[in-house]
């Protein structure tokens, strides 16, 4: 007898079919010119709550950051919480925290460019500017945690009066030229791209942005010459500055990992803090992305939904890792079964700031886990920015269990002590507000969509009748 | 020179650039008569150019190796001017080296490529120069030299291949 299977689901088209291609942003081109003014407009438009919330962010750098800032000077660090045992407090968290914040631009932008992925086009350069601005704010946090700042030109690498050198043996050497270099590099690597979207903007400005616009492009063409320049140097760039990114942030991590304290000396250390950064610089690239196309005009067209669903991929794939990691670490050190970093362990699970490192594994690993796999949340912006926030108050917490928290036990615990920020909490908050501050005057600046590489998209991709489909096809242009 | 003159010839898509760019050489013009000024990168290949030369590559290699010595001597030169002896390491420790050297490296090597880009290109570049802003709006112009007295039969085999206009190029401040 003959038996017929029944599917027990309800039958559900397949979703290829339903997806209309134009839902692309490389498959719905629009003339250049088109797309330039819309660029240009979306930097002009701007209402006057735009420039309530400027001058609000504004205040609160000045006070919180400034004055805070000013105040810890004029009085020392004493004024802030950090003491014996925890020298280390909220500005070294900060100054991981903002690391790992700069490291979305560049593995957005490099990584992506050097396998070719073509959904990277429209918001490279929004991530770009996260890289620069982050690094802004570890800069920052780094020169607070000196306390006397005005003796910062010591890590200079150049002889003291005495002809003594910096120990270049140190990690903390290490940690300055690395950042440095990354600094640098990522400002390079900014500019570069942005040369000819500057003389696009040159070419419709009038006025101060004519003259602004005019001397950033440098009296670019966009010759034959200078495109084969630029776009070899972009290439070198584009492999160069990943294993620098990798670097920088394993070397944040040896800050940590070279010193025989428990919890810190883990020879996991490295790829875990990389991990980290790009968890936490993923999802402020999606905050970014959303804030950005909900808030200026015609973004909507470039940043769409497919966006948000690629990077929500890479973002589940890390929460993957990241939680690999995390496990790692943690069931070497229990297993190890060492007193001390037994009681350090217990000390994290329930201790006072027990809530912290629950919260940080609900956050970093259970939420984007549940949210991640299904594609319609993926594609929903308003979960994404939503998930963002939450993941990145996750990954401040997991540096602050690292830093100040896994600090208060050691191997005298006669020094144990908990650690109470003071100064630090205004200070925090004036790097945020600078970081958003900074971001919000580029954008009324900086073309935050490279037209000429969305255009360059748009070019090699056309649809092609396969079968009874249409499907995507890309031509190699590049 | 008085006999020659330069023209810009606007297209509205590669193609017709393309088909331009070998019938001008049809007309007697070499590749260095010619450029080709876009708003996007567009092979050499594509347009039937010849492949163009960059030093981009050999200055950042230049870079690198700069960037290695100045790390070297950061941290195997430094001990020697003045001895810091930490914990146990020796005074010329390799594994630390790697670090300072590798930084040094990069940032040679991508500092000079940067730099490169602005040698070759001869950036900045402020004086007036051959350029019309629908460039900047994916248009293609095709930049060329040709003798005065064939002016009109240049601009009629432009237009044949569906050059949106052609006319003298301007030196216009950017």
């Amino acid at each position: 007898m003959a038996v017929t299977a029944k599917s027990l689901l309800r039958p559900r088209a397949h979703t290829e079919e339903e997806e209309d291609p134009t839902e692309h942003l490389l498959l719905d081109p629009r003339p250049r010119g088109e797309m330039n003014a819309m660029v240009m407009e979306s930097m002009h438009t701007t209402s006057w709550k735009f420039w309530i919330v400027t001058m609000v962010l504004a205040l609160i750098v000045a006070v919180c950051l400034f004055g805070a800032w000013g105040y810890m000077i004029a009085n020392g660090l004493g004024v802030a919480g950090v003491t014996k045992p925890e020298y280390w407090g909220i500005f070294l968290v900060n100054t991981v925290f903002w690391i790992g914040i700069s490291h979305a631009g560049t593995f957005v932008s490099a990584l992506l460019r050097v396998l070719k992925v073509e959904f990277r086009r429209p918001f490279t350069r929004a991530a770009e500017l996260m890289t620069t601005f982050g690094l802004v704010q570890a800069g920052l946090s780094i020169f607070m945690h000196l306390g006397r700042v005005w003796l910062s030109y010591w890590l200079f690498p150049y002889p003291n009066e005495r002809g003594l050198w910096p120990n270049f043996h140190s990690p903390l050497m290490w940690d300055f030229m690395a950042i440095n270099t990354y600094l640098l590099a990522s400002t390079m690597y900014l500019f570069m791209p942005l040369i000819p979207d500057l003389a696009m903007a040159r070419d419709r400005s009038t006025g101060w942005r004519k003259v602004f616009y005019r001397i950033l492009s440098l009296g670019f063409r966009g010759t034959e010459g200078e495109w084969t320049h630029l776009k070899t140097a972009m290439n070198i760039f584009a492999f160069a500055i990943l294993p620098v990114m990798f670097s920088v942030h394993t070397i944040v991590a040896w800050d940590f990992a070279m010193a025989t304290r428990p919890g810190w000396s883990s020879t996991v250390f490295g790829p875990y803090f990389v991990v980290g950064a790009l968890h936490s610089g993923l999802a402020a690239v999606v905050v970014v992305l959303f804030i950005i196309s909900t808030t200026m005009k015609n973004m909507k067209y470039f940043i769409r939904p497919e966006h948000f669903d690629g990077i929500g991929k890479l973002m589940l794939m890390i929460t993957m890792t990241w939680g690999y990691f995390f496990f790692n670490d943690y069931i070497v050190e229990w297993y190890g079964g060492e007193s001390i970093s037994r009681t350090l362990q217990k000390f994290l699970e329930t201790g006072p700031l027990a809530w912290m490192w629950i919260t940080m594994l609900v956050l970093n690993f259970v939420i984007p886990l549940a949210v991640l796999w299904n594609r319609r949340w993926r594609r929903t912006p308003w979960v994404m920015f939503g998930l963002g926030i939450l993941i990145n108050i996750g990954m401040w917490f997991e540096r602050y269990i690292i830093i100040p928290d896994a600090l208060t036990i050691n191997r005298m615990p006669f020094t144990w002590r908990v650690y109470i920020p003071h100064v630090e909490i205004p200070l925090t908050i004036g790097t945020f507000a600078l970081f958003i501050l900074l971001y919000m005057l580029a954008s009324r600046l900086i073309p935050l969509v490279p037209v000429w590489e969305v255009q360059e998209g748009q070019m090699a991709h056309t649809l092609r009748k396969f079968g009874k489909a249409k499907v995507a096809t890309k031509a190699e242009i590049e | 020179m008085a006999d020659t003159i330069t023209l810009l010839a606007l297209f509205q898509d590669v193609d017709p650039a393309a088909d331009a760019i070998e019938r001008l050489r049809k007309l007697g013009l070499d590749d260095g008569q010619m450029n080709v000024i876009s708003g996007i990168p567009v092979l050499e290949r594509v347009l039937g150019r010849p492949k163009r030369w960059t030093n981009v590559p050999r200055l950042a290699l230049g870079g690198a190796g700069l960037g290695i010595l100045l790390g070297l001597f950061l941290v195997y030169g430094t001990p020697i001017l003045f001895a810091v002896h930490v914990g146990g390491q020796p005074l010329y420790p390799v594994p630390p080296g790697i670090i300072i050297v590798f930084e040094m490296g990069m940032l040679g090597l991508m500092a000079a490529s940067f730099i490169g880009v602005f040698l070759d290109s001869y950036f900045p570049a402020y004086k007036p120069m051959e350029y019309i802003p629908a460039i900047s709006d994916g248009k293609i112009a095709i930049l060329f030299t040709c003798p005065q007295k064939d002016q009109a039969r240049f601009v009629k085999a432009m237009q044949a291949e569906g050059a949106e206009s052609v006319q003298p190029a301007e030196r216009r401040p950017l």
